[in-house]
Formats: C-alpha cells, structure tokens, sequence
C-alpha cells in the first residue's frame, strides 16, 4: 500500500496520530521552539539516512508526510487546520507520483471526499457548538462535488499532457523494470511464475474469438548464445537499437490471416513491446528490430495502448550471410560432449528438418522433467543438464535447443514473450501476467525461413495451449506435480464466485487503465481532431481550455437564470389567456383591476362558471404572488385555464 | 400620565376573552383560510404567524385586528372604511392625518384608537400662539439641585392626538419633523428616545376655512395616510343619536392590545410577502406618479404604499400583498402627498390619486 515508502514514515504518522488524540484532552501541544527545530532535523536527517538522499520523489513525499506529522502535533488553531486540510491534499497528490493503481486512485478519492467533509464541518453551522452531524457535511461536500463534476471532465479531456520538458522521472529505470530483460539466464523466467503482475491485455478488435492455435507473443529476440545464457544484441541501458537492429520489412500484407490486436502495456521500463507472432504493421513511435520484434523508441515507463498487426505466416525468408554468421555463432567453452551430440545428429541425417526431429526426439525420450523448481545451473552447465540433471523449466529448453541446433550447423536464435493468457468475458480481453513469460527457438530452413519451434512442448505437451496457471492446475489435478499452495487456497481461488469477481476486477482495472491512465496527448489530440480543434500546443490548449470553461459558466449562469423567469412569464401568460377568454363573453378585465377584484365581477356575470373563475383566480394569486409559489400547480392552473369556458363555443 | 401603568400581566387573556366573545363582529374581514378544493391549496393563510405571536389556544392575529376594529366601529359608526384604514396605518407604523370639518369625529376616533391599545394617550390642542417648547418639553431651573432641569412635553407619550394641527404656526409644525420620522427629540444637544410605540394622529380642518396655516410638504410627507371622516349616512347617523354619549363610551372601552402584542403585530405586518410582480406594479404606480405630476411620489411615499397595504393585507387574513390592497390604501396614502401639484390647481389630490390608480394597468 505504502509502496516504496520507508516503512517506518507512515508508522510514524500514525504515531503522531494517535499522540494528538492523548495530548489533545489534555491541553499538550509541541510548543517549544527548540523541540520543533529539534524535531525537524532529526527526521530530516532520517529521511536521508533510509533513502540517502533527499532528491527524488520517495524522499519528496516523506519529507511532506514527516512535516505533516509534526504540524499536527503542533496544531491549534483554526487557520492551522485549514493549513493540514490543504497540506492533505497535496499529500494525495503525491500518493499518484508513487502509484496510480486505480485501488490507490480509489483511496485518494475517499481521501479527499473525507478532507472536504472535514473542512465543510468545520466551518458549518454546527462548529461553534457540538461536534455536529455527520452525514449532512457530507451531503454539503457531495453536492460540491457534484457541481465540480463537469469542471473535472472538462479539465481531464482537455488539460494539457505535458509530454516533454517539464517531466519527473517518477523511478529509476531498475526499479521500474518487471518481467523478463534482455539477458536470459537459467531459471530468470521461472522466477517470474508466481508473480501477478499484468504484463498487458490484448483485445481483437477485428474478430469475436480467439486466433487459433496457441497465442505466442513476441517480446524479444536474443542472438548471443553463451551456452545456457542467452543475450538480446545490445547492451541494456543503450536507447539506440542502431541500424543493425532494423530487420528487413515483410514486403507483402499476409492477407486474410492478418489479426489485429490492441494492446495496452504495463510500464516495464523497458523497450519491448508485444504482438502476436508475428507483427509486420508497426504502431507509431515503434520500430520493428532485426528479428521481427517491436521496439519502442522511448522506454516505456507509463501505460501505453497501441495497435498491432501481426501474422501467423512467415514473412522474408532470406538471411543476410552477416546474420547467418550471428545465428551460427556459439562460445568455444561449450563441452566436447555436447558437440559430439550435435554431431551424431548430423551424422544420422544431415537435413536441417531431420536434425531438429532427432533433437526434439532427444528431448522426449530421455526422461527430462518439466518443473518450475528445477533447480540451479550455471551459463556453461549445458552437459549438465543434457546428460545428468534433465530437468528444466522453458528457458532452460529454449536455451539449450537453440544451442544444440547452432552446433548442429542450424541457424537458431531464441525468443522471449509470453504464452496464452486468461480471457476476460466482460471486458472481452486477454490479460497476460508476467507468469505466462515464455521463452522458445526460431530456427532458420533455407526453404521456409525462420520457423518457431518451442523445445517446451516436447516435454511438457499441453502447456501450449493454456496459460501457465491453468496448466499447473491440471497437472496438479492429475497428480503430477506438487501443489504449490494448499488445497483450501486452491479451491477458494478457483470457486466461482471468486473467479468472477476477480475477472470483474480486473476488467474494471483495465477500463481504468485505457480510459484514464491511457488518455495521453496523442489520444487527446486525436480526440480533439475528431471534434474539430486542432491545437498547436499546450499553452494554446489552456486558453481553449479556460475559453470553454467560462462559456459553460456562462451558460451555466443563464440557464439558471432563465430557469427562474419563463415561470412567472408561464402564469402570466395563461391568466391573459384566461382574461381573453372571459373577455368573449363579455366580461372584460380593466387593465387597472386587481385578480381577485376581477373574479369576483366574473363570476357574478358569469355564474355557471363561478367556481372556475374562482379556482383560476386564486390558483393565479398564489402562483404569481404568494412567498412559495408550488411549482406543481403551474400544470393544473394550464388544464383548469384550458377548460375554462370550454363549451361554450 | 405614566407610560407603563398597563404592564397588566393579565393583559392576553383579557384580549382573548373579549375576542372570543365578540364574534361573528359587524365589521368582520374575510379571514376565512379559503382552502381550494380542486387543488388542495391554501390560498390564503396566516399560518406564518400563527405560532410566534399568539398563544396556541388563540385564533389568528386576525381576530386580534378584527375585536380592535369592531370596537372602534361602535363607537364611529358608520364609517368602516376610514376606521379600517386607521387601524392599517397604526400597523404599518406610520402616522395619521384625519382631515375634515368640524364635528364629525375626528378627536372621538383618536380617542377610540389610543384607548383599545392600552397606550399611554395625550392630546395636544394646537393654536397659533403655541410654541415648540410647549409640545417638546422645557429646561427649567432647579433651585434645590442648582441645575437645569429637562421637563418633558405632552409628545412623550404613545399616542399624541394633535387636534387642528394646521393651526398651528410653520415653526410649531416643523418641530414635529423629528418626533414623528425618528421617534426621537433633541433639546438642547441632548437627545431623548419617545417610547414605543409611538403613532401621531392629527386632525386638520380643511384648509380653505379660517385661520390655518398649510402643512409643508416635508410636514404631510411624514403622514403614512391621510383620511376623511365625512358626514355619516342617515341611519347611522340615527344609531348615533339614539345611542349613548360617545364621552361615556370612550371611557368604558377596554384595550384590545397590550402595547407588546401591538409591537409584535408590527413586526408580522413587515413580514407579509410582497412578490416581485407586486413591486413592479407598485413601482409602475411611483413612475407614473412622477411622470404626470411635477413633484410625484417620493421613495419614501413608496415605502408607505408598501407598508400600508402590507397592514391591509394582514387585516385581511393574507400572507401576501395583492394589487387589490395596493388600491384599497392607495388614495389615503397618495392623495395628500399628490395635492400640491402646482401644475393642476384645480385638482383634489383624491382625484388625482384616483386617476393614476386608474390609469395604471395591474402587471
């Protein structure tokens, strides 16, 4: 909750809390001077001691969280209350710097709504005397902030996002990254198995099911093979991908198979991005990298939405004799063993399909075992593995295939992503955590291309096509695995009632995260071109924004005016229509004569009609000039006026 | 006579009494809450009152209006209308002026006025040898304290009848400028609070007749209305010469009011609603007046109409003033005010009046 706070600033607010509510009763208050200095300095000091520096957003938010602490303990009167009230409200600023979870979002609300119940209780009637009532200071507040409603619409559609110059860099990139990196290690991706953590969600705007065939998405290609440790071609940290990245651009659209995803990222601090296998129609501020992944120009440290698509076949089937060298190159540590393996495939059949049929043919045969736990290796303990471990986890198969297939004179390179992912009925999404991270092989026949092959499935067949949870969940039914959590766990989370509410969660998070984290300056400048303003920064956008701002006050203000006028003109009205029709028969009304004068001369001219004119008369004096004009009767005074004299046509 | 020697505390429940027992009066207002069937609405009502000012076993502040009224009417009979409007115009807090000749009952009415109200009455005869010392009071010195010493004059008291007050001289006049808009009196540089609450009437003979001098205008300005008795009509004036002597009825009435209730009453006559179509005919009313006559109605004339037709919509049982009672107060209220218009001599300020009414369509 408290995010990257130091554990102890908050205790140390509730501290402060808590000491207020005993010292208050009593009459205590920090006064001292001295004690206030003293105070400051050495949780100044301690700030800087548990973050070692004051610089940065944590340090920001603790010195304000610390400062605040201290003034309540200091504070007495009523301008020093206002002064916490509004220093509170900064503080739920601030809480966005540290997440801007729609569950954090949702705090701060109730946050806020509670500070301007306070404030309105404060200075509501009831402050003099008693503590006062709850609930109408509420009523106050909800009613402000109804009326602000349309001002927070109209601010959040229209303000500015300031993407460049003025920007704070919220985290530092290590501690944004989650997920997989460029280096695949053995054992990386099965420690990512039990996080929760979303990785994105995907929608098919184009189609109503789900593409057939497993759903590989494409995150990364790595090229350097260091035995069981693999790399992605450039140093992490270095923003340029180069023109070496740039693979060559599938030429044609695969037609018909083409499928469309929109997808919304999670911040990973990274450059990655993901698509389907593979993508071939770039988003904006993206380049597509040499092995046909996508590549964000700026890392992505925010939510981002785009749209991809990608295609099921494979695309450009050439292979540069430089990238041929790359995907052939394997480090000279790798042992005599494992090469005398790749050897023995050749000698069996040197036809690259025939290779890799005796290789997977390898992995089935000689009992390897698929675990999340499979214990560690080392970079160089690919023998180890092969001939005596034979357990592993995806990126210890994908690692250790793409090598062989290398040895084995195979073009080979090994992609990271993600696998499956769990649809979401009311939000009509996949979401993919960062447990489904995966890793497989791309190998290269000079007939087809590059071809994906994922070593996983030949020892664990079945995992392909679920996601990683539900695959567990099976070989957990079936016995063949060890639960990981206990039974009663595994049930409540897998009861109905439970799944539903959490896809529905996370559906409502996803709309959050889309529709308001995702509202950036390029959907707000698309949005503004939709409806005809085109802005040419944000400075003008401002003015626009305050130009619109005044003229809904502005009509504001004369609809509430208008509101109150057309009423007393209505009655009037209608009583001149009643005097016209009087004045038909004959009863005409002096333009000096007062209603009730009036009716009482009407209605002893016109006796049948008398309790009309008598109803119509005094319905007309309390509307026009009683203190409480009933608003319901101006109706019924229409019907009775209309009815008036009505058959005597 | 002391000020305060009516603090009966009995005083309610004297009212009630003689309230409860005077019903169906000869002189009785529509009070009836007239309650619309069709649309279950109360028109016209007093609930806004009802609780502050009376007892709760009490009928309305009407009644109250009504038992003063109906008194009053027994003693000048036959003139309902004029007596009306005096009542409207003590609860609208202003000041009388009854005009006419002699002998038809102007001193009788102020009399019947000051006595139903338990207010501590004085009457002052002017002449045109009367100075202003003689009606404000004299520093005399005192021989025993060595000190001048203030003796207060017949205008502290509640009701002050000032009978023929055109007789007096402008300078005797003019000393009641003060009196009678701040309700306060400075002599000598001190000045003296006149009790509350404090309500002129004066009678003027009509100006034509022999030895008058006109009241100023500043002087008729300060008169909420102005009425006029007039000679009864035959029966009445039979009724009256039958009846007892009007000395002897005078001295046995008994007060309606306590000086309290009356204060109260004022203040709910404030409170009675006037709603912004209202004040645009009274307004209406005000710019005619000045764009026919030279001089016009002043705000303060304005202020007037307002008030007294709040009174007369009180008496007659309404939350809410209506054009109607706007007219029915209008002449007494105008009239005077409008007279002096040099550019139509020939004019009565009654017909003048009468034709703006007349002239002025209801909004």
């Amino acid at each position: 909750m408290f995010g990257t706070l130091a554990t102890w600033i908050p205790s140390f607010f509730l501290l402060t809390l808590a000491m207020k509510f005993w010292m208050e009763p009593k009459g205590y208050r920090l006064r001292s001077a001295i004690w206030k200095l003293v105070l400051a300095a050495v949780t100044l000091a301690a700030i800087f001691f548990s973050y070692g520096s004051l610089k940065g957003i944590e340090p920001g938010v603790s010195v304000l969280v610390v400062l605040m602490s201290l003034k309540i303990l200091e504070a007495h009167t009523a301008r020093e209350f206002q002064v916490m009230v509004m220093i509170a409200w900064v503080l739920c600023l601030c809480g966005f710097f540290l997440s801007q979870d729609l569950v954090i979002a949702l705090c701060l609300l109730a946050a806020v709504v509670l500070l301007l119940v306070a404030l309105v209780q404060f200075h509501g009637p009831a402050a003099a005397g008693s503590p006062g009532s709850f609930w109408s200071p509420v009523g106050v507040t909800c009613k402000l902030l109804a009326q602000a409603a349309p001002l927070v619409v109209l601010l959040f559609l229209l303000f500015p996002r300031i993407n460049t110059g003025f920007r704070f860099e919220i985290r530092d990139l290590s501690s944004a990254a989650s997920g997989f990196s460029d280096r695949l290690s053995p054992g990386s991706i099965a420690s990512l198995t039990n996080s929760s953590d979303i990785a994105f969600r995907a929608e098919f705007p184009d189609r109503k099911t789900r593409p057939p065939g497993p759903m590989y998405w494409r995150g990364v290609v790595m090229w350097h093979c260091e035995g069981m440790e693999w790399r992605a071609p450039y140093a992490r940290g270095s923003s340029e991908p180069g023109p070496a990245q740039r693979g060559a651009l599938p030429v044609q659209a695969p037609g018909d198979k083409a499928i469309r995803q929109r997808i919304t990222i999670a911040p990973h601090g990274a450059h990655w991005m993901f698509a389907l296998d593979r993508p071939f129609e770039v988003p904006p501020k993206a380049i597509l990298a040499r092995g046909n992944y996508l590549w964000s120009v700026q890392p992505i440290r925010k939510v981002r939405r785009y749209e991809v698509v990608s295609s099921p076949e494979v695309t450009g089937k050439d292979l540069q004799p430089r990238e041929r060298k790359e995907a052939l190159e394997v480090p000279a540590s790798i042992s005599p063993a494992v090469r005398e393996l790749a050897q023995s495939w050749i000698a069996q059949n040197s036809n690259p399909r025939a290779i890799v049929n005796s290789a997977l043919q390898f992995f089935r045969t000689q009992r390897f075992r698929y675990s999340l736990s499979p214990g560690e290796y080392k970079k160089n303990d690919l023998d180890q593995f092969l001939f005596h471990r034979r357990v592993g986890f995806c990126e210890h198969y994908a690692t250790s295939f793409a090598t062989l297939m290398r040895l084995a004179g195979i073009p080979a390179r090994v992609v990271v992503g993600y696998l499956g992912g769990e649809y979401n009925d009311l939000g009509r999404f996949f979401l993919v955590r960062q447990a489904d991270t995966h890793a497989w092989c791309e190998v290269w026949f000079p007939d087809s291309g590059w071809t994906r092959l994922d070593p996983t499935s030949a020892v664990a067949p079945g995992r392909a096509s679920l996601d990683l949870n539900s695959f567990l969940a099976r070989r957990v039914a079936s016995g063949e695995i060890e639960a990981r959590r206990s039974a009663f766990v595994t049930q409540l989370t897998q009861s109905a009632i439970f799944t539903n509410i959490r896809l529905a969660w996370e559906a409502v998070n996803y709309e959050w995260d889309t529709r308001v984290l995702g509202f950036d300056a390029d959907v707000q400048e698309s949005l503004l071109a939709s409806v005809g303003i085109s802005s040419s920064g944000p400075f003008l956008l401002i003015t626009e924004t305050l130009g619109i701002a005044a003229a809904l006050l502005v009509i504001y203000a004369g609809w509430m005016q208008l509101r109150t006028r057309p009423r007393v003109d209505r009655v009037k009205a209608l009583y001149e229509r009643f005097c016209r029709k009087a004045a038909r028969f004959g009863v005409r009304r002096n333009p000096w004569e007062g209603p009730s004068d009036f009716s009482r001369r009407a209605a002893k001219l016109l006796p049948d009609e008398s309790e009309r004119i008598q109803k119509i008369s005094n319905t007309y004096i309390a509307l026009r000039y009683s203190p409480k004009s009933p608003a319901l009767v101006l109706n019924k005074f229409a019907k009775e006026v209309n009815a008036f004299a009505a058959h005597r046509r | 006579m002391n000020t305060h020697n009516f603090s009966d505390p009995s005083g309610r429940r004297m009212i009630a009494t003689s309230g409860a027992q005077e019903r169906p009066c000869v002189g009785r207002l529509s009070t009836a809450g007239v309650t619309d069937p069709g649309y279950n609405l109360p028109i016209f009502r007093i609930s806004l009152f009802a609780n502050r000012i009376v007892p709760a076993d009490h009928p309305g502040v009407t009644d109250y209006v009504d038992a003063f009224t109906k008194q009053i009417c027994e003693v000048i009979v036959g003139k309902n209308q004029a007596v009306k409007l005096a009542v409207a115009c003590l609860l609208a807090r202003g000041h009388l002026l009854i005009e006419d000749i002699p002998g038809v009952g102007k001193t009788t009415l102020s009399q019947a006025l000051a006595r139903s109200l338990a207010l501590a009455f004085q009457r002052i005869q002017f002449t045109s040898d009367l100075l202003p010392a003689d009606i404000l009071g004299n520093s005399i010195f005192d021989r025993g304290e060595q000190r001048f010493v203030f003796h207060r004059g017949p205008l502290f008291s509640q009701v002050v009848l000032i009978d023929e007050v055109n007789r007096a001289t402008a300078k005797t006049q003019s000393a009641l400028l003060e009196a009678m808009e701040e309700h306060q009196i400075s002599i000598d540089g001190t000045t003296y609070e006149l009790p509350e609450p404090f309500f002129v009437i004066a009678t003027q003979n009509p100006q034509h007749q022999v030895g008058t001098f006109p009241l100023p205008e500043s002087q008729l300005d300060r008169f909420l209305m102005r009425i006029e008795l007039g000679v009864p009509d035959r029966a009445s004036e039979r009724a009256m010469l039958l009846g007892m002597d009007r000395r002897e009825m005078l001295k046995e009435l008994k007060p309606v009011f306590n000086p309290e209730t009356l204060l109260e009453i004022q203040d709910s006559v404030r409170k009675v609603h006037a709603s912004s179509a209202l004040l645009d005919y009274l307004q209406d009313l005000l710019d005619a007046s000045r764009q026919r006559h030279t001089t016009g109605l002043s705000p303060r004339a304005g202020l007037a109409l307002l008030h007294a037709s709040q009174a007369w919509a009180l008496m007659n049982g309404r939350d809410m003033v209506l054009p109607e009672d706007i007219q029915a107060v209008a002449i007494a209220v105008m009239a005077h005010r409008l007279g002096h218009d040099i550019e139509q001599p020939g004019q009565s300020g009654r017909t003048l009046a009468d034709n703006l009414l007349h002239s002025v369509p209801v909004p």
